[in-house]
Formats: C-alpha cells, sequence, structure tokens
C-alpha cells in the first residue's frame, strides 16, 4: 500500500540535520566519561538541599514586585492572549503567516522556559488567567467585603491536571494537527479555539479552587514554567526578589503529587516531537498503514497512530524512571518507594530542559525572527496592515550554521545529564546517611540518565533521516 | 558488591549500550541520495504527486542545486527555507538552478496542493 504519510508541521520551512555520526560518538562518550568521574569524585554530604537564599535590595522587590509592574505584566499578559485567540480566530488560515500559532507554539512555549531557568519564574506576572482572576477576586473581595470562598482542592490529585494538559497542550499541537491528510498542521483557527476553551476552563478551575492553588497544582502553563524555573538562581519569597544555589529550588519541587508526571510528561511529548520523523517513524508508518487498511480515513488513522505513540512514549519514560527507582529501593538503608518516587522526580527537570533546546533551539531562533517582523506587524496574515513597518521582513536561515546548531544540541544533553546527575547523587546522599550506600544507590540513576541523554542523542542523529 | 566489581558491572553496560546504539545507528544510516553524477534529476508529477514517492536530494553547501519538476497540472513550486517560486504549466518541465548557500533540510512543494516532492538536504 502506497500511502505518503502526512507530515504534522506547520510552521517549519526548514528542519536540522542530523547530528553526524562522529558528533553522536563524542556526545554519547563525554556522556559516559562524565558520569564516571561523577561516580568516582563525588561528595558525601548533601549541597544542594540548602538554598542559601540572598534577599536581593528591598528596593528592587517592591519596584518589580508591586502592584503597578504587576498589573502592567499582567495586562500586557492579557492583551497578548487575546490578540492570539482573536487572529486565530479571524486571521489568516495559513499557519505561517498567523500571529497565533508561532506566538502560543513557539514564543511562550518555548521562550519561558528558557527564560525562567534565566531570570526566575517570569511567567507568573504575565500569566493573563492568573492577572484575570486576582482582578476578579479583588473586584469581588471590595464589594462583597470578603474574601472569595473556595472548594478545597483535592490533594491527592496534585499537579495531575497539569501533566495531563501538558500532553493535551502538545497532542494539539503534533497530533491533532493533521487536516485532510496533507501538511497543513494545526489550523490558526483550531489554536485560537483552543486557546478560548482553555481560558474558559481555567477561569472555572480558578473560581472553584482559587487562582493561587489552581497555579500550583492544575494551570498548565503555571505548572510547566514554573518547573524550569526552579533550575535558576532567582526566584521569590515572602514577597522578596533573591538569589539562591542554582538547582537547588528544584530539590523542594516534587513535594506536591503528580509532579514527577509533569517531568516525564515533558520529557515523552518532546522525544515523540523529535523522534515521529525519525527513531518512530517506521513504527507508527506501520501502525499508520494497519489502521488505514481496516477503514479508518488517514486523518483518522495518523492521529490514532501518533497517539498511541505519544502515551507510549510516556509510558516509556516513566517506565526507565520507575525501574531507576525501584533499582534505588534494593539499596540497603533505602527509604520507602513512594518517597523515593517522588524524591528523585527533580532530578529530571534539567534532562527536559536539555531535550527541550535539543529539539526547538533553532525552531526558536528562525520562528521568533518572524515573529518579531511580519507577525507583529501583520497579526492577521492578511497583508493589510503594518503596524511596525516590520511587515516585509523575513527570516535569515543563513543565521544559524549547521555545525552550530549541532553543537547548542549536543551541548544541552551534556550540561542537561550533569545537573541531573548532580541533582540525583545530592539526594542520595540526604536520603542514604551512609555514604558508601548512596552512592551504590545512584548506579541506578546513573544508568537512567545516561539512557535518556543517549535516546535524546539518538533522536538528534536520526532527525528526519 | 565492592566498587571494583561495580565498576567493572558499569564498564560492561557503557560497552552493551555504545554496541547496541552502533548496530541502531548503522541501520539507520543516512540514505541521503547525491546526484552529483551531472545529470539533472527530474521529478515527474502525475496526478498532482511525485512518481516514486518524494524524492530526496541532498547537496553540500556552495554546489549548485539543479532539478527539474515536469507535471501534468499547472502549479506553483515552492522551496522552502529558500523561498524560491516558479509557476509550472500543465504538461510542461520547469528547471531549477540555484547555489547551495542554507544548510538544512528544506520541503519543495506543489504550493496550491501542499504536496511535498523533494525532501532536500543541504550538508555543512
Amino acid at each position: 500500500m502506497s500511502v505518503f504519510i502526512p507530515v504534522a508541521h506547520a510552521l517549519v520551512a526548514r528542519k536540522d540535520l542530523p547530528i553526524p555520526a562522529w558528533l553522536f560518538a563524542w556526545g554519547a562518550s563525554i556522556v559516559l566519561i562524565v558520569s564516571f568521574f561523577a561516580l568516582s569524585a563525588a561528595w558525601r554530604k548533601p549541597r544542594f538541599e540548602q538554598e542559601r537564599w540572598r534577599p536581593l535590595g528591598a528596593g528592587l522587590s517592591r519596584g518589580l514586585l508591586g502592584l503597578p509592574v504587576q498589573l502592567f505584566c499582567g495586562t500586557i499578559g492579557v492583551l497578548l492572549l487575546a490578540l492570539s485567540i482573536y487572529a486565530g480566530l479571524h486571521g489568516t488560515e495559513a499557519p505561517d503567516r498567523n500571529f497565533a500559532l508561532t506566538f502560543l507554539f513557539v514564543t511562550a512555549w518555548l521562550g519561558f522556559p528558557l527564560f525562567s531557568v534565566i531570570f526566575g519564574d517570569v511567567f507568573r506576572p504575565f500569566n493573563p488567567w492568573r492577572a484575570v482572576g486576582r482582578v476578579v477576586g479583588g473586584a469581588f473581595s471590595a464589594i462583597a467585603g470578603q474574601r472569595p470562598a473556595h472548594l478545597d482542592y483535592p490533594e491527592a490529585l496534585g499537579r495531575w491536571p497539569a501533566a495531563v494538559g501538558l500532553l493535551a497542550f502538545v497532542w494539539l499541537e503534533v497530533v491533532y494537527g493533521v487536516s485532510g491528510g496533507v501538511a497543513i498542521g494545526l489550523s490558526p483557527h483550531a489554536a485560537g479555539l483552543a486557546a478560548l476553551i482553555y481560558s474558559l476552563y481555567t477561569l472555572v478551575m480558578m473560581t472553584l479552587f482559587g487562582v493561587e492553588k489552581w497555579c500550583e497544582t492544575g494551570e498548565v502553563f503555571s505548572v510547566y514554567f514554573g518547573m524550569f524555573s526552579q533550575l535558576g538562581a532567582f526566584g521569590v519569597k515572602e514577597g522578596r526578589l533573591g538569589r539562591r544555589l542554582p538547582l537547588s529550588a528544584a530539590t523542594h519541587w516534587a513535594t506536591v503529587p503528580g509532579s514527577a508526571a509533569v517531568v516525564i510528561a515533558s520529557i515523552a511529548s518532546t522525544s515523540f516531537d523529535g523522534g515521529q520523523e525519525g527513531a518512530l517513524k517506521s513504527g507508527i508508518l506501520q501502525t499508520f498503514e494497519w489502521l488505514a487498511e481496516a477503514g479508518f480515513s488517514l486523518t483518522t488513522s495518523l492521529r490514532i497512530t501518533d497517539t498511541i505513540f505519544m502515551l507510549l512514549c510516556f509510558a516509556g519514560v516513566g517506565l526507565v524512571y520507575l525501574i531507576g527507582v525501584r533499582g534505588m529501593a534494593t539499596v540497603r538503608g533505602a527509604p520507602p518507594l513512594k518517597k523515593l518516587r517522588t524524591g528523585f522526580a527533580h532530578t529530571l527537570i534539567p534532562i527536559a530542559f536539555a531535550y527541550l533546546v535539543a529539539h526547538y533551539f533553532s525552531l526558536f531562533v528562525f520562528q521568533e525572527q518572524a515573529q518579531f517582523t511580519y507577525l507583529l506587524s501583520d497579526p492577521l496574515g492578511t497583508a493589510t496592515t503594518d503596524l511596525f513597518g516590520t511587515a516585509s521582513g523575513g527570516i535569515d536561515f543563513k543565521l544559524l550554521s549547521a555545525n552550530a546548531i549541532w553543537y547548542v544540541q549536543v551541548g544541552a544533553l551534556v550540561i542537561g545529564h550533569v545537573a541531573g546527575l548532580t541533582l540525583a547523587h545530592d539526594r542520595a546522599t540526604a536520603y542514604w546517611g551512609d555514604y558508601r550506600q548512596a552512592a551504590r544507590s545512584q548506579y541506578w540513576m546513573l544508568a537512567v540518565m545516561v539512557a535518556f541523554t543517549c535516546f535524546g542523542l539518538y533522536l538528534l542523529s536520526v532527525a528526519n533521516s | 558488591m565492592n566498587s571494583k566489581s561495580t565498576r567493572a558491572l558499569a564498564g560492561v553496560a557503557v560497552i552493551v549500550i555504545a554496541v547496541v546504539l552502533l548496530v541502531v545507528l548503522k541501520s539507520n544510516g543516512a540514505g541521503t541520495t547525491s546526484d552529483a553524477s551531472g545529470k539533472v534529476p527530474t521529478i515527474v508529477i502525475k496526478n498532482g504527486k511525485p512518481v516514486g514517492g518524494i524524492r530526496d536530494l541532498a547537496y553540500n553547501k556552495g554546489e549548485r542545486i539543479r532539478f527539474k519538476v515536469d507535471s501534468d497540472v499547472s502549479d506553483e513550486v515552492h522551496v522552502h527555507g529558500y523561498d524560491i517560486m516558479a509557476d509550472v504549466k500543465a504538461g510542461h518541465a520547469i528547471g531549477f538552478d540555484f547555489p547551495a548557500s542554507i544548510e538544512g533540510v528544506f520541503e519543495v512543494e506543489l504550493e496550491s496542493r501542499k504536496e511535498q516532492i523533494i525532501e532536500l538536504t543541504v550538508n555543512p
């Protein structure tokens, strides 16, 4: 049966070249050498459990966290969301000419993780739903003379709604985004509609459970971007901005149930997107043809197939992590399995970030040129507006050479690997009183990290081939 | 388990992983076809689809990219990334000849049909 499998990406005019075999070999070798070094030169007492918090100047905190700045950022967030929804629903159906797709799936989705690692949780002030929720909540308090009452959030549910939402968001982009068996990808209209539905859902949940509670547990983007902000050196504590030891905040992040699922969902969805045209292609093609022959339409077949493979990625990544946890539990003096399972989840955050950088770095750099030229000046893509005089701009694909992209990709994976190992070893020294047992438990996490990093390299090496 | 035997075990694991990866890599070895033979590749379009599926064309940076599109439908041929567009009329062929200046993997499409006809690879 000769059917052409439709390609799901809407925006991508250019794909990365697979990393060459020699670089793959170098990358994998460095990963293994670093890992052995980590085994022998490890420290014996936890170093990252304490944040070593140092507040920044009180004036700076008052300025950046004060009401005017909060209102300003919130307004910008609401306006950008509104523009995305409007452009999606009323703008051009050409995905690459519509503001909505690039803004939601590239600028925000990939930009916030990057800026969160560097500057701390920058999404929080810009979060449009939080801004609306706080204004409405404040207005309610002023009128009713009492604070709005909320339902008790079921604590056992934890961050699971965010994990599911995260998978749903990526599913929308890379699985649902096929249309009629051709390479159109997600239509701007569908993106706009999805953003609208998600906004309503979020506001309802915030009304039920409270704005901050929902941001902490269920609001996909707060949880997701917030997770990456834990890696960086800047944060907010008791209303003060401050600096802390990088990576240290992550050690407290996973205490909420479902946190492991969030970080696993992140790695899995990036793996799926990175692998669907490379490492997973033959499996996807076979399942797809099988379903198509069973009588499903081509689009339905592809969507079912991709959904299955995305869930398989989630199960696979989760399984590797759980094997590592099970392994650690066999080491003498181990804490209970449940504690291990949540206790090491944060060690995967650097891996998740490395995967993001490795797979989307070039897309981000190229697509942001479009974002800040024609998409900003002509958000609806109707060629009738030129707000900033940049509507005729374009993407310079010569900005990054293939070599530069390769080095960034491999570098990100290696650095993420080191950071993950660091956090895992540190947690082990906290959990196992005896240094030797702690080191022994880490052979398991080392295997987990090596597996993820080498799989990441492998995905890059067979991308698109 | 003492540290020596664990290290030996880890060493074995490393070798196993390396071998598996090598095997997988080999089997997935880049399947690019270089058309450096001097003959200009022609992509034949029948009923708006490329005969034989999407054609892989690979070049090194600095070379000239040359191909022909021989189509039975009228459409616009769009080389993405390079943003080169040219109309082809039904029953006619159109030739492309431009320098391989941008590295990456690009789609060449029949624009109005959104039908990919070439996967264009430019290596550094």
